[in-house]
């Protein structure tokens, strides 16, 4: 019952930093992130979204609410145009599970099916982009300039939160049951 | 196994992408006609903005720690250059100050009341940057109430950064020089050229391989020195006259051969914007 365990207070909280981080480490690590010519974008939404999915256990979280609501945000706040992560962070909610279901739960999968999250993420939203106008870099540029970083700096994030975020789902999952 | 475009699903799907790709349409169409965005739109960037100072706080804090740390061991290097260009500088001034006046008196003289260079300044930090590799924008913490409008230039401490493209009660939106977006970009500046001819034109594109802004449908054909100094021209009467772009890092031809290309590098460092000042003309 996602209403009556310490994750109702645990997952929006996580969620709240991870969309503010995103921001904010893009700020502040700009000259890392965006070197030129090369663009990484950080998507600690993306991963907490995916590890919380991971790490709930038999706790359903309403995942993918939460998902239409932080794309809502993200949408007016950092893009300013409507329409693209209300319907992107949902998705890869979708996609994890869809996923998931072909997979057992050891590391190497998990972030496999993040990888494929971050990668499919960038594409369609390269490709929405495109197509409204808000860029003209061709595909090839797009592989090498922003998929490539991201990756890579997404899969880090992956490596380095990974144990962290697990103890503390562990942690919060472990209260609940001795209450 | 059950069929995966199944009736239901192919109609949610086109449903979805429809309403999505109407939804970012019209909101691209919308944000380039109108000067503020809708009412929900502005009050929940209110929020999210108040709400972001939580998180933003302790990074910027952080940084600004480590930031001091490097700046310490920098500083004698730094200080022996600074020292050099302050006695420049206090001459520059005394000059600067002068002209100013005589430019009033001048004005006053010819009953001219405002020009293109009479700015005043809006001074903003900078909250926090979109996580996206196509929209290069930040979000400041100056808005309607304290005067900041739709398209006013932003500068940072080297130069020219980019332009106001959002504006809700507290908070805005600035879209960078470095942005490649149709809608983007197109400041126009001026630029020196031997024999004391002034060539017009106006900032096309950016290179984002080499980091520099290309000033394009530059028709005159007077030749431009390297190093020579770019600012906007105040043509078009919404950008004050002046402000500083960057430098000319090379002189190219455009694609059919016919007029010339100036790549300008830029004064301000697009990665490192803390502080803005939002330039409001005068009227």
């Amino acid at each position: 019952m996602y209403r009556l365990s310490r994750l109702r207070f645990l997952f929006p909280i996580g969620l709240f930093v991870a969309f503010f981080l995103d921001g904010s480490l893009s700020k502040v690590w700009a000259s890392l992130f965006f070197s030129y010519p090369y663009n990484m974008v950080s998507q600690l939404v993306l991963l907490w979204l995916v590890l919380s999915y991971f790490f709930e256990g038999n706790i359903k979280i309403p995942l993918t609410g939460f998902a239409i609501a932080v794309g809502v945000i993200a949408d007016v706040y950092y893009a300013g145009i409507w329409g693209l992560f209300i319907v992107l962070y949902p998705l890869m909610v979708w996609l994890t599970k869809f996923l998931a279901r072909y997979f057992n739960d050891t590391f190497l999968n998990m972030i496999l099916i993040f990888f494929v999250d971050v990668a499919v993420f960038e594409l369609l939203n390269y490709w929405a982009y495109y197509v409204i106008g808000i860029t003209h870099a061709n595909f090839g540029d797009f592989l090498i300039n922003t998929l490539a970083p991201t990756l890579a700096l997404n899969l880090a994030y992956f490596v380095l939160l990974f144990w962290p975020i697990q103890s503390l789902y562990t942690r919060a999952l472990a209260d609940r049951q001795r209450n | 196994m059950h069929k995966f475009f199944s009736n239901r699903r192919l109609v949610f799907i086109v449903v979805v992408l429809v309403l999505a790709f109407g939804l970012m349409g019209g909101s691209v169409a919308l944000r380039n006609r109108r000067a503020t965005p809708p009412l929900i739109q502005q009050f929940g960037n209110d929020v999210v903005g108040i709400a972001n100072d939580v998180v933003a706080v302790p990074v910027n804090a952080v940084s600004n720690g480590l930031g001091s740390f490097s700046d310490l061991l920098n500083t004698y290097s730094e200080n022996r250059k600074l020292k050099q260009q302050v006695s420049d500088l206090a001459q520059v001034k005394v000059r600067d100050e002068t002209l100013a006046h005589e430019n009033r008196q001048l004005k006053k003289e010819l009953k001219v009341q405002h020009t293109m260079t009479d700015y005043s300044k809006i001074n903003a930090a900078v909250i926090t940057r979109s996580p996206s590799s196509w929209q290069k924008q930040l979000v400041i913490n100056k808005g309607q109430t304290s005067g900041v409008k739709k398209n006013m230039p932003v500068m940072s401490a080297g130069g020219l950064v980019g332009r106001v493209v959002e504006v809700n009660q507290t908070n805005s939106k600035v879209e960078l020089l470095s942005d490649t977006s149709e809608s983007a970009n197109r400041f126009a500046i001026q630029v020196d050229g031997e024999g004391s001819k002034t060539i017009n034109g106006i900032i096309t594109d950016y290179d984002s391989e080499t980091n520099e802004l290309v000033m394009g449908q530059v028709t005159s054909k007077a030749k431009v020195k390297k190093g020579t100094r770019v600012t906007t021209s105040g043509l078009g009467g919404v950008t004050p006259k002046g402000l500083y772009v960057g430098k000319v890092a090379r002189v190219g031809k455009d694609d059919y051969g016919l007029a010339q290309k100036i790549y300008i590098k830029p004064a301000a460092d697009f990665n490192d914007v803390n502080v803005v000042t939002v330039a409001e003309l005068d009227s």
